[in-house]
């Protein structure tokens, strides 16, 4: 059997489209998790929120969700503040986030998940936009504009945060309290502030990916089970806190992704990110360009 | 106690239960039996692991599924009785959970409980595959009606698991008080010192990730034949993985009575929530009284007898507060107007919502804030007394938790300190 060439090309494309959205995803994660060791696994619990916000917006109001969820991001920053308010102060004070700071987060996300259910029942679904549907055609290749629009919304964002982690004084300040708090404190910097100002950060993001998400497929509120392996297998592969690491872990997992359900059928590929993740956690736990 | 004279009372107890049981002469109570007994013994494996060393195991739902698969193939292939499945189920989850545990332990906690949760998709993908035990269609496990000595056959299985809950709370007890258990409390204590000082802690880890998964499995054994119709989702229902960590938190985690308390209790309520009102809101209630009790009483219902002045002050800062009064009241939203079997159980959700008011108020100096959430119950209930239609009460009700927020955020003017300075 010959496989066919434009088959390839258009798994390749569509895997590396699906990639940069899973940059997107798992950026607010590479900072809770891998900047602020903070294990957040309620983050496809946000991201799922953040989709159901963009769901309401378009359908009431007929706003683009992508331009909804960044008009809404300061509120998902705003809760993003108080839940690591709350971590902090019942969890991180005490030393207690190993257990029961992670029974926490895994309630929160328990939470969230059951709460749409009762609020918008099990049904998909989805959001009205004029790149929902059509495709850019460039000879055999086919760009899904569904998949390229957010893919390079989520370049953008991705590029925006490296930027800003690395060239900007509270990015650096945020990058100093991963490396140590103490010498922080020294500097007269408050580490629980800027600790809060990331996390915020990331529920933020967290919020703009789910549009992205309810723009590429169709949501219903268990979808976010499927991302924790996902942005935690893009997350311990690309090694935790380095974004160019993730950036590159997020293209692999999606041409992963893509050439499984294309080739093995869909029904496999919620393994492929698992199985990557057990494979680097046994092999290379620091990942790909971990330190 | 010592163990022997601890294993006579036991079995005294479960012998009370089993007659006690039998004496109400309704099979409804076996079913809603087993399934406590069954999250008896899921609460106290996960205790083993998670409260005794500290590792967070989310995926309790795959290896209580394992054993329920494994079932489900010998069943298909040559028919066994169920303590022998139970002990097959127990060996395979076992298994992987040494194999799960020799991958992940030897890296930092986090590790661990995210592979865990891995682990459940990987096998719920298998399973979902593999067309010989069902699918994703599926598979029917018809059990026999009638048993030799017992009669029905659910008498049969419910006094399986309540030998096994026996068997899992002497376990759990015996390591509690044995070397072992030490090992395992240093870990949970400081794993870099006791790794200093010569604790085998890779080799503790791993025997703790086997035994617990080992008890997971048996406890899924016997699950086809109680169910008669197994499908991937059920057998891995985030209802398993949440309510192992849910119990052993509420009751607390340091004790093999912790665990038994939490699902004892969890259980009745969760039982009781399936008959009056759906699924989803029972789910939702676990979830929330879980971060409930992480917040609030951190060493569970057991640490809340032994230290009761000691009662955890984080409730009076003003984000928990908040954090706490919103959620807390959102299942009382959900509850309201669904008759008086709901509404006894907002009644827990109340109790918490009045503890909470009356720790900030008792901060600030109001001590009258605790009469909003008592007033809030009278409005539950008043649609059930009197005719008052039930929007408009939850209407007042919400409306009062909200001056109720604010009373307890608005600053304290002290006048003396004030012009003192």
């Amino acid at each position: 059997m010959t496989i066919p060439y434009d088959l390839i090309l258009n798994a390749v494309i569509a895997g590396l489209l699906l990639g940069g959205f899973y940059a997107a995803v798992t950026a607010g994660v590479s900072i809770s998790f891998g900047i602020l060791d903070i294990v957040n696994i309620a983050h496809p619990g946000f991201i799922i929120l953040g989709s159901y916000i963009a769901y309401i917006i378009n359908i009431r109001l007929g706003v683009d969700p992508i331009v909804a969820s960044i008009v809404m991001a300061p509120v998902f920053y705003a809760l993003g503040a108080a839940i690591y308010q709350v971590y902090y102060l019942s969890f991180e004070r005490r030393g207690q986030e190993a257990l029961r700071g992670l029974a926490f987060f895994f309630g929160l996300l328990f939470i969230t998940e059951v709460g749409l259910i009762l609020v918008f029942g099990v049904d998909y679904r989805y959001v009205q936009a004029s790149y929902i549907g059509p495709s850019l055609h460039l000879g055999n290749a086919h760009f899904p504009l569904r998949l390229l629009v957010p893919c390079l919304v989520s370049l953008t964002l991705f590029a925006g945060l490296h930027l800003f982690l690395t060239r900007t004084f509270m990015g650096r300040a945020i990058n100093a309290v991963s490396q140590d708090q103490l010498a922080l404190q020294l500097m007269a910097a408050d580490p629980i502030r800027i600790k809060r100002i990331a996390f915020a950060i990331s529920i933020a993001i967290a919020g703009v990916a789910g549009a992205l998400l309810i723009v590429i497929q169709p949501v219903e509120p268990s979808v976010g089970r499927e991302y924790i392996g996902r942005v935690f297998a893009i997350c311990v592969l690309g090694g935790l806190g380095s974004l160019p690491g993730t950036l590159i872990a997020a293209m692999l997992l999606g041409l992963m992704e893509s050439f499984t359900s294309t080739f093995y059928g869909p029904s496999w590929s919620p393994a492929v990110a698992f199985g990557f993740l057990l494979l680097t956690l046994a092999v290379r736990p620091a990942g790909l360009l971990g330190r | 106690m010592r163990a022997w004279p601890f294993l006579v009372a036991a079995t005294i107890v479960a012998a009370l239960v089993f007659y006690c049981a039998r004496a109400f002469d309704n099979d409804y109570v076996f079913f809603a039996g087993y399934v406590v007994l069954q999250f008896i013994v899921l609460a106290t494996a996960w205790n083993i692991l998670g409260g005794y060393t500290g590792y967070v195991n989310f995926g309790s739902a795959a290896f209580f599924a394992l054993g329920a698969y494994s079932s489900v193939f010998f069943h298909k292939a040559y028919p066994l009785p169920i303590p022998a499945l139970m002990v097959i189920g127990g060996v395979v989850s076992g298994i992987v959970g040494l194999g799960t545990g020799y991958l992940t332990l030897r890296l930092r906690g986090a590790f661990f409980a995210i592979a865990t949760l891995a682990l459940a998709v990987v096998l719920q993908t298998l399973i979902i595959n593999w067309t010989y035990v069902g699918g994703a269609r599926g598979a029917y496990v018809i059990r026999p009606n009638e048993i030799a000595i017992l009669g029905s056959y659910i008498q049969y299985l419910f006094l399986l698991m309540l030998v096994l809950a026996v068997i899992v709370i002497c376990t759990a007890r015996l390591i509690e008080r044995s070397r072992l258990g030490y090992g395992f409390a240093t870990i949970r204590d400081d794993e870099l010192a006791a790794e200093a000082c010569g604790v085998p802690t890779l080799r503790l880890k791993l025997i703790a990730t086997t035994l617990s998964g080992a008890f997971m499995g048996m406890a899924g054994a016997p699950f086809p034949y109680y169910i008669g119709y197994i499908e991937p989702s059920s057998a891995f229902g985030l209802a398993y993985a949440v309510n192992s960590i849910a119990m052993p938190m509420i009751g607390g985690t340091t004790t093999w009575i912790g665990p038994l308390i939490g699902a004892i209790l969890l259980g009745l309520l969760q039982q009781f929530a399936t008959v009056t009102i759906s699924s989803a809101v029972n789910l939702l209630i676990v979830g929330m009284l879980l971060v409930d009790f992480v917040i609030i009483a951190p060493n569970g219902i057991v640490g809340l007898i032994k230290e009761r002045r000691t009662a955890s002050n984080v409730v009076v800062e003003p984000t928990v507060f908040v954090l706490l009064f919103a959620l807390n009241f959102s299942p009382v939203y959900f509850l309201a107007g669904q008759g008086t079997g709901a509404q006894s159980i907002g009644l827990v959700f109340w109790l918490i919502l009045a503890y909470v008011a009356y720790m900030r108020g008792r901060v600030l100096g109001r001590w009258w804030l605790i009469a909003f959430p008592l007033a809030g119950v009278l409005f539950a209930f008043a649609p059930v007394i009197a005719a008052i239609p039930v929007t408009a009460a939850t209407f007042v009700s919400a409306l009062l938790q909200i001056i109720c927020v604010v009373c307890g955020l608005l600053p304290v003017r002290r006048p003396a300190e004030a012009s003192a300075r």
